[in-house]
């Protein structure tokens, strides 16, 4: 009885309610701009909420979190630039809806989805938390790299058109994502003496640039044609959608909640995967993906909100972050004067049920405030271009900036804008170069952590991973990704599997 | 015409005036690390008791990159007036040997060294050793089983390691991670088993069993964890290093006015005994220093030389701590 009242502590205090709304309110508004992130807003709140109650300022900390995930696919729908890396796969099919004036669904659809994901998070977070973190820390480095090798599969779907032009961007983002000191070891790496590059180049300035730039730069091929009409008169999904779609955004939503909780990775990847995981499963999409599939919008959407309880889950019974925000949401919990760590739930064991209730507070707002307000957005996309593509230059340029307060970031930006911009032009995809740097890190050092516990030693290093249940059943998934491309298995297993 | 030169004259006024009204204008903080790390934890709450004091606002903004070098240089490139602060952690001490700047805090003002942190040895729970001597002679009788976790060529844990190496010859694997909480992550999962951490970081792990802690990399032992014994216990000739540990501290460029220093020193003194800060040290494991002047001096170069010199007997130096005419601890 006692987790009920601490459940319902949030709802039933007008002030945490109304913070929570704000946060949330905020969350969204903040998550839309690009550059601007959830992580850095949850901290600069920890100096502005540090003489306050815990609870105020977990309120409002929370509903940012929650808003600010799904506040990426905004302007991930509407201009094409993904609000945070976790909205990259919304913009693939989110951007093609928006210019077929169909922007006010896209959004209505996704903010149904986000909270079905969330709520599905948040589930796990409550029913199955102490297991899921005994599991998730069980990952050892070399499971990591299978998982990023799983994911680098994923160029197979973002790539429209021709593989091989998809491998050459993916390679290419792998390559970019090596610059900077080496992670280990602090060597510096293609960095031209230069300490600017010590750090590597930005994901965030070179998503800017390679979505939004280029998109405004390809826009000026265009200037002449009409603007589409958006259609503005469906907006709530009907249910027929939604129940159609359920099984997929719960399927999304798992894959969400648990590489949510991998302390190794967040959102970003959670939405990659689940759209992947979608565009191998939907079998006769009726739009094709990257032309602007539902499927596609829905499944990185339900991913990455679910992703955000998967995240509380090792924080909340472990003390130990399950991505950057979370990281920061500790940092704060320190502030106030309690421990976060494993003993949190035991020195305060109202957190634990507190926190679920005030997500799921959270979650609701984001419906609310997700579905009210679109006409308004979606007639940005009716926007003249001459007013349209500046607007566009300007924020992605304050994003680059925002991102670490450096202009260096803004020549990445723009740089990357017109990489991509003649990448565009030749038909090569832009997804598989984030992704490449994206992963390029995971990859780097894992494989390299996983060879130097075994002192190099290659034959201990497969000995392990066929011992390990972990490692074999991530290598049969890749195994899988690779044999169900094959002829083999699309003309002869898998008509007769299915038909049985 | 007229209006012009007077203005001219109050603004040379007001600016003489300045360095006895100081501060006058809102003060810049450049924190070194990133949003919600250790230093921007400790800057963001020492921050606003210092904000009384000075009667003014400190804006603080994070400045990321070169491990810390990107900070360092951009307060340095600024005017040594005290509006601009570097909030930073211990990183520049090894700039100058690991060949990563030419700069450290030997060449800025030390305006308060506000607290340190005290290095924790942990191991896995299943690990066949429990007290300091036992583990050296695990090590010893399995050569290269032993999984030691790292942040890196220059960080804590390859310090202590270096520390214990000078002593003891010991084989062990090394692994690196992206700090101490990845690191502490990694341990409870098996991927590695021992790690020389923050006492901070560990310490709500060990409370909470689970993991183990061999040895308090210290003098004396820590209220914090009163069972485990201080390394010197196992190892007395740590004793010429010791104390040791990663710093948190604020500081001016040089050539800043001394009364200017004098009042920032002032602000922050007062932030460092606040009840707040002392608090929030004590649960995450750091001792509060409080140090200004030629004792922040003595303890910065103190830290320099150990470190310097032990990277570079450990044989990672790129430099020779003589080129900088570092002396041996």
């Amino acid at each position: 009885m006692d987790s009920l009242s601490y459940f319902a502590l949030s709802w039933m205090s007008p002030e945490l309610l109304a913070l929570t709304a704000l946060g949330t309110f905020l969350g969204i508004y903040v998550g839309a701009i690009p550059g601007l992130s959830v992580t850095m807003a949850v901290s600069i709140l920890i100096s502005f909420t540090f003489s306050w109650d815990v609870n105020h300022a977990l309120c409002l900390m929370v509903g940012i979190f929650m808003g600010g995930v799904y506040g990426g696919s905004r302007t991930a729908i509407l201009l094409n630039i993904p609000g945070a890396p976790s909205a990259i796969a919304t913009a693939l099919d989110g951007y093609p809806l928006a210019k077929q004036g169909l922007a006010g669904e896209a959004i209505g659809l996704s903010t149904v989805m986000s909270v079905i994901g969330g709520f599905v998070g948040i589930l796990v977070l409550a029913l199955a938390a102490p297991t899921i973190s005994e599991f998730a820390i069980t990952f050892q480095p070399r499971d990591y790299l299978m998982l990023a090798i799983l994911g680098i599969t994923l160029v197979g779907s973002l790539s429209t058109g021709s593989l091989a032009k998809g491998m050459f961007a993916g390679a290419l983002g792998v390559l970019v994502g090596t610059v900077g000191l080496d992670p280990l070891t602090a060597e510096e790496r293609f960095t031209f003496g230069v300490i600017e590059l010590w750090d590597g180049i930005n994901v965030i300035a070179a998503m800017i640039g390679l979505f939004g730039v280029s998109e405004a730069l390809h826009q000026l091929h265009h200037l002449d044609k009409t603007i589409i009409k958006q259609k503005i008169n469906r907006i709530i999904p009907p249910w027929a959608d939604v129940r159609r779609y359920l099984p997929l955004s719960i399927q999304s939503s798992f894959i969400g909640v648990i590489i949510g909780a991998l302390p190794g990775t967040g959102g970003d990847i959670a939405a990659l995967m689940a759209y992947d995981q979608a565009k191998r499963s939907t079998k006769n999409p009726k739009v094709p993906f990257g032309k602007g599939a539902k499927e596609g919008l829905i499944a990185p959407e339900a991913a990455n909100n679910a992703a955000v309880g998967g995240a509380y889950i090792p924080m909340l019974t472990l003390g130990i972050p399950g991505d950057a925000v979370t990281a920061v949401f500790i940092g704060a919990l320190f502030i106030h004067g309690l421990n976060p760590g494993p003993l949190l739930l035991v020195e305060q064991p109202h957190m634990f049920w507190f926190t679920v209730g005030n997500l799921t507070l959270a979650n609701i707002f984001v419906l609310i405030f997700g579905l009210t307000g679109i006409r308004i957005f979606s007639k940005i996309v009716e926007c003249p271009k001459a007013v349209m593509i500046p607007l566009i230059l300007l924020l992605s340029i304050v994003g680059a900036y925002a991102i670490n307060n450096s202009v260096v970031d803004v020549w990445w930006m723009l740089a990357f804008g017109v990489l991509g911009y003649f990448m565009r032009l030749y038909n090569y995809p832009v997804g598989p170069v984030i992704l490449g740097l994206i992963l390029s890190k995971l990859m780097d050092e894992n494989w390299r952590r996983a060879i130097l516990s075994e002192r190099g030693d290659m034959g201990s290093f497969f000995a392990n991973l066929f011992t390990s249940p972990l490692s074999c059943v991530l290598l049969a998934a890749i195994l899988f990704a690779f044999f169900s491309q094959t002829p083999i298995w699309q003309r002869w297993l898998k008509p007769k599997l299915l038909s049985r | 015409m007229k209006k012009i030169i007077l203005s001219a004259f109050a603004g040379l006024a007001l600016s003489s005036a300045a360095m006895a009204d100081y501060p006058t204008k809102d003060i810049q903080g450049i924190i070194q690390w990133g949003a919600g790390g250790s230093t921007d934890t400790v800057m963001r709450s020492v921050s606003p008791h210092a904000e009384e004091v000075l009667g003014t606002d400190i804006i603080l903004t994070n400045r990321t990159g070169g491990v810390g070098a990107i900070a360092t240089k951009y307060v340095n490139a600024k005017q040594a007036d005290g509006y601009t602060l570097l909030m930073g952690a211990e990183n520049p001490q090894m700039y100058k040997v690991l060949g990563l700047a030419d700069i450290d805090y030997s060449d800025m003002i030390p305006v308060n060294v506000l607290a340190r942190g005290i290095p924790l040895l942990v191991a896995q729970n299943d690990a066949p050793f429990d007290t300091m001597q036992e583990m050296i002679d695990y090590i010893k009788a399995n050569p290269g089983a032993v999984k030691v976790g790292s942040t890196g060529k220059g960080g804590l844990a390859s310090i202590v390691m270096a520390m214990i190496q000078s002593e003891v010859d010991l084989d062990v694997t090394t692994v690196p991670y992206n700090g101490d909480g990845p690191a502490l992550t990694a341990l409870q999962g098996g991927a590695i088993d021992v790690m020389p951490a923050v006492l901070g970081a560990a310490v709500q792990h060990v409370k909470a069993g689970r993991m183990k802690a061999i040895a308090l990399v210290d003098k004396e032992s820590n209220p914090v964890v009163p069972d485990t014994a201080p390394i010197v216990d196992a190892l007395p000739g740590l004793s010429t290093y010791l104390p040791y540990g990663p710093f948190f501290g604020v500081f001016v460029k040089q050539g800043t006015p001394d009364d200017v220093v004098a009042k920032l020193s002032e602000a922050f003194s007062v932030g460092a005994e606040s009840e707040d800060f002392q608090n929030l040290m004590q649960s995450r494991g750091y001792g509060v220093m409080n140090l200004s002047g030629d004792a922040a001096v003595d303890f910065l170069e103190n830290y320099r030389s150990v470190s310097s010199w032990l990277v570079h007997d450990a044989g990672f130096a790129k430099h020779s701590p003589e080129e900088f005419d570092i002396p041996r601890p």
